[in-house]
């Protein structure tokens, strides 16, 4: 046991496979392991932001001031670049190293590098973003097959109409073959919307403001239709980098869907619809749980995908919730539901506060935009 | 079509409005009487209370979907004998007009449809089948 304990002692520090430093109070490295200095380039006495990151100051929101203030223990995932000025991502846990008396002279910091996750993690979204963009062009085509009969039967009533003299069937043709081209103009329109995008505007604000919003339009209609519209808010939340207007569009998507399912639900009982918002361990919720008619198998599989729409042709393209998912996704969050036929469905949106955007202007990109830097 | 006989009846399940005339149109001209339903719930309703002697069917429709229309006719010692056409603008993988079809082929318990019409229609093409399953 004492050879193993002398190994330990002596060269563990060096064989782990983390790359170790030790910082004093000036973000100085006093001491560093066999793999910080292979990562990073020889580094003892040089400050910690310069290394990791080529900084000749100190990174705003250090991790590592605050672990010397409350000598507590963080973990975080940050981006660096390493001796050969490659860029890479790296996840740092911060220790402090404490004596029995006095302030916290030392932090230990063991990095691990997670670049090859992060790649992996970047190409499948990619992957996810190209098989979106086929589902949604065989979307496309569903819708547009069913206007392309609208018009079909339009001609058939006008031709037909011609040959037997009977304007009633003439003036009935005339008019689908108007609704028709309507619809294809405004599918057309919401498509482009979709494909083009808009500019991400991020920042700071209270998550909990586009949930008022989304209240505040909605309880009118709900009321109108006899449907309660309840909020459950987290009132204290702090604020995050968000792109508030796209969030109150999913928002605003999701609650507006719900309505529609209770208003389409043949039972009778009291609907209601619940819009909620809370922070559960540094992720964002927003709930969305409604007691109308609920979804099918076989409709639940297809709810984010296509212009899929249950609505009838008169009540949606089906771009609802493939937005929404869009939106989710460009603020590194996830959406999900559940549902039950007959009984409701709940719609939930996390936005994990360390995958949310940074705050500024994001240029628009044709689908789900990465944020790496 | 002779006028002597009684028109048959023919169900047609759309929730499409324009696609429901269009159909109802061209099997009025055809010589048929038509009923529409307008989602798969109200399909099975009018099925039993008017008794058709064939179906057109949509897939993709609120309320209930035209899957579940079809399982439940076929599925019904009396229902099961009336033909059944579906016309729909579902596709299978890479965009395949057929696809549908031939998942309800997969299906365990679930016989094939007796006609099947990708939309757009070929209207020659439905009359002449409808024609032949009521002949």
């Amino acid at each position: 046991m004492k050879d193993i304990d002398t190994w330990l002692q002596t060269h563990l520090f060096d064989e782990v496979p983390v790359s170790i430093c030790v910082i004093d109070r000036d973000f100085r490295i006093v001491k560093a392991n066999r793999r910080f200095n292979n990562e990073y380039g020889a580094a003892t006495n040089r400050q910690c932001y310069e290394v990791y990151k080529g900084r000749e100051t100190r990174c705003e929101n250090c991790a590592a001031l605050r672990t010397f203030e409350d000598g507590r223990i963080r973990s975080r995932q940050e981006q660096g670049a390493d001796r050969n000025g490659s860029q890479s991502h790296y996840l740092v846990h911060i220790a402090p190293i404490t004596r029995s008396e006095g302030e916290i002279q030392y932090l230990i910091e063991m990095s691990t590098d997670i670049t090859l996750v992060k790649r992996l993690e970047q190409e499948k979204r990619e992957a996810e973003r190209l098989a979106a963009v086929g589902e949604t062009v065989a979307g496309i085509a569903h819708g547009i097959k069913n206007v392309l009969m609208g018009l079909e039967g339009g001609m058939y009533a006008v031709n037909t109409g011609i040959e037997r003299e009977d304007d009633e069937r003439i003036a009935r043709g005339w008019e689908m073959l108007e609704e028709n081209v309507t619809r294809i103009s405004q599918f057309v329109k919401e498509f482009l919307d979709f494909a083009k995008g808009r500019k991400a505007q991020v920042s700071v604000s209270d998550p909990n403001s586009p949930v008022r919003k989304v209240m505040r339009l909605f309880s009118e209609k709900a009321a109108h239709a006899n449907i309660l519209l309840t909020v459950d808010m987290q009132e204290d939340i702090e604020p995050a980098p968000l792109d508030e207007d796209a969030i109150y569009t999913c928002l605003a998507n999701l609650v507006s869907n719900a309505i529609d399912a209770c208003l389409l639900s043949g039972t009778k009982r009291s609907y209601v619809v619940m819009l909620s918002s809370r922070e559960v361990d540094g992720t964002l919720i927003y709930e969305v749980v409604d007691n109308g008619q609920g979804m099918d198998y076989e409709i639940t599989k297809k709810v984010f995908t296509k212009f899929f729409s249950t609505k009838g042709s008169d009540r949606g393209t089906g771009l609802g919730l493939l937005t929404t998912k869009k939106i989710v996704h460009q603020h590194g969050g996830r959406i999900s539901f559940t549902s039950q036929e007959g009984e409701g469905s709940t719609f939930r949106i996390e936005l994990p506060r360390d995958g949310l955007p940074e705050p500024g202007t994001l240029e628009a990109a044709p689908s789900p935009i990465h944020y790496e830097v | 079509m002779s006028d002597s006989r009684q028109a048959k009846k023919i169900l047609i399940v759309e929730d499409e409005p324009d696609v429901a005339s269009y159909l109802e149109m061209l099997l009025n001209d055809g010589g048929y009487e038509t009923i529409i339903a307008v989602n798969g719930n109200d399909g099975l309703e009018k099925l039993e209370q008017k008794k058709p002697d064939l179906v057109t069917l949509d897939i993709t429709m609120p309320e209930s979907s035209g899957t579940r229309f079809y399982k439940t006719v076929k599925a019904d010692a009396e229902l099961s004998a009336i033909p059944v056409v579906i016309v729909t603008a579902v596709t299978g993988y890479g965009g395949d007009p057929y696809g549908y079809k031939k998942f309800l082929g997969q299906l365990k318990n679930v016989p094939e449809p007796e006609g099947f019409f990708p939309k757009p229609i070929d209207r020659e093409a439905l009359l002449a089948k409808v024609d032949e399953l009521l002949a």
